[in-house]
């Protein structure tokens, strides 16, 4: 096993990089960042929409959540793939698709974390903000968001933890990521699968379990942080 | 200055206010007793319309606040709420929850705002304090904070929702004594509140409220007075809270 990180350390890391694309471990926390950045806006709207005393904005965004929802990631991915070079009429790479994909399937989960943030939010906060004269805008952007947001920190995280085994889809349609990099190691040694998968497990879980104890991290220190309620932690 | 006019609100099958009328003068300050859920909270917070109503006509200034064409959030930089709970904002400074009107709806910068805070501020004694978060003040701070932020928008009148009910009670007193000095002021004032001595001190009348409707008013040394047989010295007898009222 050792051996052959040894080997193939640097394609796991950045893949063919620099004779070829980008990709591995970097190409993997790189679609997983850009994927849950460039959702946040629509995320923010969707919760926003959810919440919405408008009905005509309240359904349509119900619906696509639970729709997104209802749906696997990899039939995002498969559409994204067929149903983008037909709109915008030209091939789409392999990694653009994953990360148009996540950010449509992504959205939906980040919105139902932000709904809870707001919804979680003591009725006070709005009623103080509404007393003094604000408007929507401000009070929203001023009030509800700083709140929700910094208090929804821990499930961010989380949310970003998944995201990055998501990212493993790309495989199926060639994002060279650290899968894809794993795969063709393993087409290269083609008698230690084991072996090569191991490896591939091992970073995902060394990953992942750092960025969960880190969002365990924030948890503490947000719900003792602002003298808000310093009982609740959570249990480890 | 503010006139309640025969004010229904129901919240689901339950009547919270049965045909309340009433009025406050400029100048004036009200004390609302009674028992919980009495409706006094339900009254003051139809003002500034955090409570819809089903009949009657909430008047302030002679505005309908329950009328289309109001400009709801013009009208609630006039009134000032001050909450039981204090809903200071968490992730703001002192200063900061008591800028971020003026610098929203005053249009001050951030320097104008926070001259303007700090004085507020200084005026409740908590000039030092300004830039602490509100979770690392004491109650009864808290509540002086969220005072200022309210008079910083220069209300023409203060409503109080048992500002002190959710204080230890050596905390009481800093916030009665502001909102003694606020009254002297001439700030027309409407407190919820179980303080008998400060009803006492300075309300020009308070309002005994039961099952939604306001039974009886009066001067405090009519109500309250060792000669009175009012319901309001009946409730105060029957209660733990007429041991405040020393």
């Amino acid at each position: 096993m050792l051996e052959i990180l040894e080997n193939n350390w640097l394609l796991f890391l950045v893949g063919q990089y620099p004779h070829g694309p980008i990709g591995g471990l970097t190409m993997t926390l790189f679609m997983a960042a850009t994927a849950l950045a460039l959702c946040f806006p629509f995320a923010i709207a969707l919760a926003l929409a959810r919440l919405s005393p408008y009905r005509w904005l309240r359904l349509p965004a119900t619906a696509i959540v639970h729709t997104v929802r209802g749906l696997p990631l990899i039939m995002f991915i498969f559409w994204t793939y067929f149903v983008s070079p037909l709109v915008i009429g030209r091939a789409v790479g392999g990694v653009e698709t994953l990360v148009i994909a996540l950010v449509v399937y992504e959205a939906a989960y980040l919105s139902e974390i932000i709904r809870a943030g707001i919804e979680g939010l003591p009725a006070g906060q709005v009623e103080a903000a509404k007393s003094l004269g604000l408007r929507y805008w401000p009070t929203t952007f001023k009030v509800v968001l700083p709140q929700a947001l910094h208090n929804m920190l821990p499930s961010m995280v989380s949310q970003f933890v998944s995201t990055i085994k998501e990212t493993s889809l790309g495989y199926v349609i060639s994002a060279h990521e650290v899968t894809f990099a794993a795969s063709q190691v393993n087409n290269v040694l083609l008698t230690q699968p084991f072996e090569v998968y191991g490896i591939l497990a091992l970073t995902y879980f060394v990953l992942c379990f750092a960025l969960t104890s880190l969002a365990r991290f924030i948890e503490r220190r947000t719900s003792s942080g602002r003298g808000g309620a310093p009982g609740v932690i959570v249990a480890a | 200055m503010i006139r309640f006019e025969n004010v229904d609100k129901w919240f689901g099958p339950m009547q919270a206010l049965a045909g309340v009328s009433g009025e406050v003068g400029r100048g004036e300050v009200k004390v609302l007793v009674g028992p919980s859920g009495s409706g006094k909270s339900t009254l003051i917070r139809t003002v500034t319309r955090l409570e819809t109503i089903q009949g009657g006509r909430v008047l302030v200034d002679g505005t309908d606040v329950g009328s289309r064409g109001v400009d709801i959030n013009r009208l609630r930089q006039r009134v000032g709420f001050v909450f039981q709970a204090y809903n200071l904002f968490p992730h703001l400074s002192a200063i900061g929850n008591i800028t971020l009107g003026l610098t929203k709806l005053r249009g001050m910068n951030k320097a104008e705002a926070r001259e303007r805070g700090l004085a507020e501020l200084a005026r409740v004694g908590l000039a030092e304090k300004a830039d602490e978060m509100p979770g690392r003040l004491s109650g009864g701070q808290r509540q002086r904070v969220a005072i200022a932020r309210s008079l910083a928008m220069d209300p023409q009148v203060m409503l109080f929702d048992e500002p002190t009910s959710a204080l230890d009670p050596e905390m009481v007193g800093e916030v009665l004594a502001a909102m003694k000095q606020l009254a002297a002021s001439g700030m027309t004032m409407i407190c919820v509140t179980h303080e008998m001595g400060f009803a006492r001190e300075v309300a020009d009348e308070i309002w005994f409220m039961e099952g939604g409707a306001v039974l009886e008013r009066g001067k405090p040394a009519e109500l309250t007075g060792t000669s009175a047989h009012s319901r309001l010295q009946a409730f105060l007898a029957s209660t733990r809270h007429g041991g405040s009222a020393a």
